[in-house]
């Protein structure tokens, strides 16, 4: 093996290995005959779409899911009754993707629960806690009162959290899946930072991340995993990102955003000095027209999903108006909006964005049930003929539509997601991060619908929080900051800066003033 | 559309997952197999007349359980059902009586007040966001509060018209119960209300998730508050037919039906936690219940067995519930469930305890087999009647009810009871109630209707309520005496009289007036605010009071629900508020050494004790002189007697218009009317209680 | 900030003011010592069992068959005791019938994930009916005279009743605040997964606090059982209840996670008063029930009040 530049105490011997790990899952293969390798000292990335086994094979490394066949070793030994608790006691922290952190204890209770259960004694020391939560928070440069509960922070302040509480393990393994997901530039800048001062102290991490781009800055070594099979492990300096994406998905991808004819037509939506209290939103205008695509561009916490959640009656506005083809409308609840032809894909897709446990018919026809009954009573036959329509025109994979939406790959639940409004046939529809944490190929897919809709007359307004693909896909870009459209700018003219500028106005107020250092 | 990609879906599921979602089957595995075993070990049991009679006990406990289906699928639940059905119970009875309104318009405003009643949980509910649980505990307790305090406990609605009374005790086509034409149309409605319409769909869809279907315009609010509000209007539609079955309202209708009505639901494969749930299993799982209470009572085996199938029952259901889901390829995957980890010490308990529960169902079976086989032998006797010496003649079976089972004053008369069938050759069959609770009388009777029983002897908790049930038995031949406490009087031949009310109050007060040299405060401790006995003795009290001893004062009327603690506190209380009282009448059995502890613990040697009580609790307290005397009679006695009259009756020995009965070892006894006279009311103090043991 | 974390506490604490004032003015005899003490004793065993339950609802689970368990303990600490085994050694004997009902759900609930209601409402008619089966209603009567009081006298009993009561109150109060696994409670019941990624272990965490309900439950049973002479068949009727609304009363979360024995304290105390506070303000017993359902309704929307309050006041 080569050595690597960055490795400043890199040794020959690995000091983790996973060796022929099959996990099957009710007889779904997750993974089968994975192979891994990290040595101390290095940043290990493991990327692969959605589906490709990564989560399980963190969980099988941390001990959360037992494997059916195959070794972890550390250090040459095999971990032998692998368990959270057993893989934290020998060393190995890990950052999982959705934020585990309990909502009713405090901040320097979550980060002390999970270092304690390793410790020896049974007392326990609230002053210590505090300061150690102090200590670590001020590592990661968040400024957050380690006395708040955890419910009450926001989501990047949850992951700043869970982030500190994996370097107060001092763990000589560490896995970070999506770290910097919700995280802003600044946040995302500071976490490198840390992650090249862990390294230099020797540790070794797994990195998971669908950012292809931060893979550079960030890597040593990178494995690509697909169907549950390792691909290949390659130098970082030895691959360029369109190689890793073939490696991905198994095909070459021509275009990364599909190219479109842009023929708008007749305003569908105008805000006018928009306001909402409770959402943070005020004195807000902008209009989207049929056929085009507004990008809605800003840091986290400069009110876009908020916006987004006004718009469509979640927090009804308290000033201002909205008005809908020219005409003024009071929106106060979901079921108005859908009723006037808006349609909202949330961001949280887990939770607002599919009902996991209802079938894939039941989930697509959820917002426009209505229509398929009769004084009330269900078109049975109607709702499957129509269910199954869209799973085959969305290409969603799988065997039944009755199967619950749980048993679904995170692409095909969000393409379920996208079924559900585009049955209710809007002339507006609202994205919110309708990519994040979606693999590539259904990336494409979601995009490549957003151009068939637009050509139908679809007026799309697109929250993203990847500035490639507000860029790729938007005819005009809003930025937004402090809860207000801080400029707007054409698709010509825009470009990274100039949307960063923007996204940074001072004059327009705090952006989320706790997480700012 | 290309047809490849629609030939390779699954469009419908497999008609079993569709029927039985959450693996109901097993329930109607189980309910075969309760009445294959009940088929042969019950008397009459697969009868189309007790098919009916079944259906008729599941209506009110249906109703609510079909309205807590759609709440448990939403992952809520509400406690306040049963409560609801005693405040709709009293509105309704209140109306009519007096308010003088008519009966269509007093249930109008019944169901208007359980729609409030819901409408007030809903309130609490979706707009405050408060969880379901507390919300409803407190309903719980506010409205049977709400029904205690406005008829004082004490009112009980009765006399209503038949045309009412038919609603719930009538036959249509001879054969099937009226209020089965309420239930079979809930069932449908519901079933199609839940399965085949969108609002149904949008249920489960907030019970996976409420969060989810407010982002999918699903008024997630107002459905919520629609369903609270119909449980509301169900429990109050559940009041009026239990009044109608009754025939009398009172503020305790419907006491502990939630639980039975929960029961049946999560029996029915409903999950807790929201989204699973059908119409098909809740029903059922009530069918499961009732029928195995049903057979039990049809095969003379002890009620309490019921609960202990039914605890096990629940278990078993969900483990296997739990079991299938690991095994089942298309679920979540509960990564904490599905590590099942358990140590061995563990497993050591978990063995130990299943061996006892396997030990009581087996229990339960081989008495149930030892019944079997007498049924067998009967089936063989017929077969070889000549083979068996003519003395060997069918025993008369006498049902015999107390108030409540489990109480110590019954159990002494068993005694007597137990006592008098070994002389005389009867076959006894004892069950009842657990707790006051006068709709399961009703029940039982009719089981022993349907079972055929010679002699039905009713220890009665409300005379209204089992009057029309005790006519049927004996318009089916059957005797029927009263014992302890009278039914009405064309509702039974002989009535086993130890006391009358009068009696007995009349003789607490002149005891009292003793012991107080006729003049003072007093004070009693009852037992719940609403027993039927106890408030006809207070009235007595009173107008015996007012009639003879006006110096003496009846200061307060506390209440001891049955329970011995309570008492004492109460008493405690008394003491501490009214310090004149120098006397305590307890006028339950545990109600008296419940005071006489709380006055010997207070070291108050002026207050005395007494009441109506048994010997054996009281024996301590009288050598110690706290309780001064105990009014009752010999209950063993009273026992015996019952016997000895049920089966003279059985026999034609005794007729209307007899003069006395020969008892046993009681001699000749008097009969006055159609009342067997057992004596008056017995005083036991120092000096004679040593003589006594029950 | 600080205040406010105690905000569920302060309403309960507020009504429970409010209500010893009002009876306070109706009735000043209602300070007396004797009746203190009388109140205390009275609602030891309730209190002990809501300790349970609190940390039972703290850790995400609900336990409805402690009824039928207290009625269980009471009637099994009776027979031991009439058949002679020595008072001390009655309290170990109670403890281990109790803990051992309490395993079974433990290993039902937490070992095989089932849900709590349902096991527990099972365990409910389970225990129940089995004991109205075995005893039939009989009364346990005849015990040995040292029974009462563990033979200390009346002074001494209500003394060592109370001091157990409160002994184990501040015991489990320091426990859950700082110990390991008092705090694992909080976590498992705050999120079971997440506890379980962050190397506790959730299955037995609920095993043990049901192992614990059990034990208390059996705890306060013996403790009541020996204030009188004999032990009735059919005690512990509701008892499930009471804690339950003690509990919540007190400004637990019914979700987990959130909650403190000094609230489940005064829940109980506020509860455990209304009865009594009638009689002494010489209104009708028949409202009783009434009243009890209003203070609980009225202690959740004063929650909410002061939710409100506060936040008008960020603002």
């Amino acid at each position: 093996m080569p050595r690597l530049k960055h490795g400043l105490r890199m040794t020959d011997s690995p000091l983790l290995e996973a060796i022929d790990i099959t996990k099957s899952y009710a007889g779904v293969r997750a993974l089968s005959n994975a192979t891994f390798e990290l040595r101390a000292g290095e940043v290990h990335a493991l990327i692969g779409e959605n589906g490709a086994g990564k989560s399980t094979f963190i969980k099988i490394i941390t001990g959360a899911v037992e494997a059916d066949s195959g070794e972890i070793r550390l250090l040459g030994e095999p971990l032998a009754d692998n368990s959270p608790r057993v893989s934290k006691a020998l060393g190995i922290a890990a950052i999982y993707q959705q934020p585990a952190l309990f909502r009713e204890l405090s901040v320097a209770e979550n980060i002390a629960i999970g270092l304690e259960q390793v410790e020896s004694g049974i007392r326990i020391d609230w002053s210590e806690r505090r300061s150690r939560a102090v200590d670590l928070l001020a590592q990661v440069g968040a400024k957050i009162d380690p006395d708040t509960e955890a419910g009450e922070l926001t989501m990047p302040q949850q992951q700043l959290v869970e982030i500190a509480r994996a370097l107060g393990a001092n763990a000589r393994v560490l896995i970070l899946d999506e770290p910097t997901a919700s995280l802003s530039e600044e946040d995302t800048r500071k976490l490198f930072h840390l992650i090249r001062e862990l390294r230099a102290r020797g540790v070794g991490m797994i990195y998971i991340s669908h950012r292809l781009e931060e893979m550079p800055m960030i890597a040593d070594r990178v494995t690509v995993l697909r169907d549950g099979h390792t691909i290949d492990t390659r130098r970082m300096i030895d691959v360029d990102r369109q190689q890793l994406i073939r490696m991905m998905v198994g095909r070459e991808l021509s275009a990364v955003f599909p190219q479109r004819q842009v023929e708008t037509g007749e305003v569908v939506l105008e805000l006018l000095g928009l306001g909402c209290v409770a959402a943070g939103i005020k004195d807000l205008s902008l209009s989207v027209r049929a056929g085009e695509i507004v990008g809605l561009a800003g840091l986290v916490g400069a009110g876009r999903t908020e916006l987004a959640r006004t718009i469509f009656g979640l927090t009804p506005a308290d000033s201002g108006e909205i008005l809908l083809r020219g005409e003024p409308v009071k929106i106060s609840s979901p079921a108005q909006a859908i009723a006037r032809g808006i349609a909202y894909l949330p961001e949280d897709r887990r939770r607002h964005g599919v009902v996991m446990e209802l079938p894939i018919s039941a989930n697509i026809t959820l917002a426009s049930l209505d229509g398929l009954s009769r004084f009330g009573a269900l078109d049975f036959r109607r709702e499957r003929e129509i269910a199954a329509q869209y799973t085959e025109r969305l290409g969603i994979k799988t065997p039944a539509i009755y199967a619950p939406v749980s048993t679904l790959s995170g692409g095909n639940q969000q393409k379920v997601a996208l079924s559900r409004w585009l049955m209710t046939q809007p002339s507006l529809l609202i994205l919110d991060e309708p990519t994040q944490g979606i693999d590539i190929g259904a990336k494409w897919e979601i995009h490549a619908l957003m151009t068939e809709l637009t050509s139908q007359g679809v007026a799309i307004l697109l929250i993203s929080s990847e500035l490639p693909e507000i860029l790729g896909m938007s005819d005009r870009i809003a930025v937004m900051c402090g809860g207000t459209i801080a400029g707007i700018l054409d698709r010509a003219e825009a470009d990274q800066q100039k949307i960063l500028a923007l996204a940074l106005t001072p004059a327009l107020g705090e952006v989320d003033s706790t997480i700012r250092p | 559309m290309k047809p490849a990609i629609e030939h390779s879906l699954f469009l419908i599921p497999p008609w079993y997952s569709r029927i039985f979602p959450n693996n109901e089957w097993v329930l109607l595995i189980v309910l075969l197999i309760e009445c294959a075993i009940f088929a042969l070990t019950g008397s009459n049991f697969l009868t189309a007349a007790n098919g009916f009679e079944v259906t008729r006990l599941v209506v009110e406990v249906g109703l609510l359980a079909l309205a807590l289906t759609p709440i448990v699928i939403t992952g809520g639940i509400d406690l306040s059902v049963g409560s609801m059905m005693g405040l709709s119970a009293v509105v309704m009875g209140s109306l009519w009586r007096d308010a003088h309104l008519p009966m269509p318009v007093a249930i109008c405003l019944a169901l208007l007040v359980g729609l409030l009643g819901g409408a007030l949980n809903a309130l609490l509910i979706t707009r405050l966001n408060f969880p379901p649980l507390i919300v409803t505990l407190g309903t719980f307790s506010l409205f049977r509060g709400l029904a205690e305090g406005l008829t004082r406990g004490i009112e009980n609605y009765s006399g209503f018209a038949p045309q009412f009374l038919f609603l719930g005790q009538g036959y249509i086509g001879g054969v099937i119960p009226t209020q089965l034409f309420v239930l079979l149309p809930a069932i449908a409605v519901c079933a199609w209300w839940l399965h085949r319409t969108i609002f149904g769909r949008s249920l489960y869809a907030i019970g996976y998730s409420s969060e989810g279907s407010r982002y999918a315009g699903i008024p997630v609010t107002r459905r919520l508050g629609f369903i609270y509000t119909l449980s509301g209007l169900a429990a109050s539609l559940a009041a009026i037919i239990y009044v109608a079955h009754l025939g009398q309202a009172k503020s305790d209708a419907g006491t502990g039906y939630e639980l039975m009505a929960i029961t049946a639901v999560v029996l029915g494969g409903a999950s807790i936690f929201g989204g699973r749930g059908t119409v098909l299993g809740t029903v059922l799982g009530l069918f499961a219940i009732v029928i195995l209470q049903n057979g039990l009572r049809l095969s003379s085996q002890p009620a309490e067995l019921a609960g202990i199938l039914t605890g096990t029952l629940l278990i078993v259901t969900i483990l296997l519930d739990r079991f299938s889901k690991m095994r089942s390829s298309h679920r979540r995957i509960h990564t904490i469930a599905e590590k099942i980890e358990v140590k061995n010490s563990q497993v050591a308990v978990l063995s130990a305890v299943i061996l006892i529960a396997a030990l009581i169902v087996a229990g339960g079976n081989w008495l149930l087999a030892g019944s079997m086989r007498q049924e067998i032998r009967k089936l063989a006797g017929i077969q070889n009647q000549n083979a068996v010496p003519p003395t060997a003649v069918r025993k008369p079976v006498i049902a015999v009810m107390p108030k409540a089972k489990g109480d110590p004053y019954f159990i002494s008369c068993r005694k007597g009871i137990d006592e008098a069938a070994n002389e005389q050759g009867v076959e006894v069959l004892w069950d009842g109630p657990t707790d006051l609770d006068p709709a399961k009388q009703n029940e039982v009777v009719e089981a022993w209707i349907t079972r055929g029983v010679d002699v039905i002897a009713v220890s009665v908790e409300n005379e209204v309520a089992i009057s029309t049930v005790l006519r049927k038995a004996r318009e089916r031949g059957i005797k029927v005496v009263t014992w302890d406490a009278d039914s009405q009087k064309d509702a039974r031949d002989f009535f086993i009289n130890q006391a009358t009310p009068q009696g007995i109050g009349y003789t607490l007060v002149d005891e009292a007036a003793r012991i107080l040299d006729g003049k003072g405060e007093f004070a009693i401790i009852t037992a719940s605010l609403s027993a039927a006995n106890q408030n006809e003795w207070i009235r007595h009290i009173k107008a015996r009071l007012a009639e003879k001893y006006p110096e003496m004062k009846l200061v307060a009327i506390q209440p001891s629900d049955g329970d011995r603690d309570r008492a004492f506190a109460e008493t405690q209380n008394v003491l501490k508020v009214y310090p004149k009282v120098k006397l305590v009448m307890g006028i339950a059995a545990p109600a008296v050494p419940g005071a006489a502890e709380a006055v010997k613990q207070s070291g108050r040697t002026d207050v005395k004790v007494t009441g109506l009580s048994l010997p054996n609790m009281c024996k301590p307290y009288i050598h110690a002189g706290v309780i001064e005397s105990i009014v009752l009679w010999n209950t063993v006695d009273l026992g015996y007697l019952t016997i000895y009259a049920s089966r003279a009756l059985s026999k034609g020995e005794l007729r209307a218009g007899d003069s006395q009965l020969n008892a046993g070892r009681l001699g000749r006894i008097e009969i006055k009317g159609d009342q067997v006279l057992l004596g008056s009311p017995f005083i036991f103090n120092r000096q004679n209680i040593d003589r006594f043991d029950f | 900030m600080k205040l406010s974390r105690y905000k569920r506490e302060i309403s309960a604490a507020l009504a429970y003011a409010a209500l010893l004032m009002a009876v306070g003015v109706a009735s000043p005899s209602f300070f007396s010592a004797a009746n203190l003490s009388d109140l205390a004793l009275n609602n030891a065993p309730v209190l002990l069992v809501a300790i349970g339950m609190t940390m039972v609802i703290l850790v995400g689970q609900i336990d409805i068959s402690v009824g039928s368990q207290f009625a269980v303990c009471s009637v099994a600490a009776g027979w031991l005791a009439r058949s002679g085994v020595p008072v001390p050694l009655l309290l170990p004997c109670v403890l281990l019938i109790g803990a051992s009902m309490g395993a079974f759900n433990g290993l039902l609930i937490g070992r095989m994930g089932l849900p709590s209601i349902i096991v527990t409402l099972a365990m409910l008619v389970f225990w129940r009916d089995a004991l109205r089966w075995t005893t039939e209603g009989a009364w346990v009567q005849d015990l040995p005279t040292n029974f009462q009081w563990f033979g200390l006298g009346q002074a001494y009993g209500q003394l060592l009743i109370v001091a157990v009561a409160m002994a184990v109150l501040i015991g489990f109060s320091w426990m859950l605040r700082n110990l390991r696994q008092g705090r694992a409670i909080y976590a498992v019941g705050s999120d079971a997964e997440a506890a379980r990624l962050a190397g506790i272990e959730p299955p037995s965490v609920i095993f043990n606090v049901f192992v614990l309900m059990g034990a208390l439950t059996g705890m306060a049973a013996l403790l009541n059982a020996v204030r009188f002479t004999s032990v009735p068949s059919n005690a512990g009727l509701g008892l499930e209840l009471k804690a339950i609304a003690a509990v919540v009363v007190g400004g637990t979360a019914i979700t987990g996670g959130r909650g403190r024995l000094l609230g489940t304290l005064i829940g109980a105390a506020l509860l455990g008063t209304i009865g009594t506070a009638l009689t002494f303000a010489g209104i009708n017993p028949f409202w009783e029930k009434a009243i009890q359902g209003a203070i609980i309704l009225a202690a959740l929307a004063a929650d909410r009040l002061i939710d409100e309050w506060r936040m008008r006041n960020q603002q």
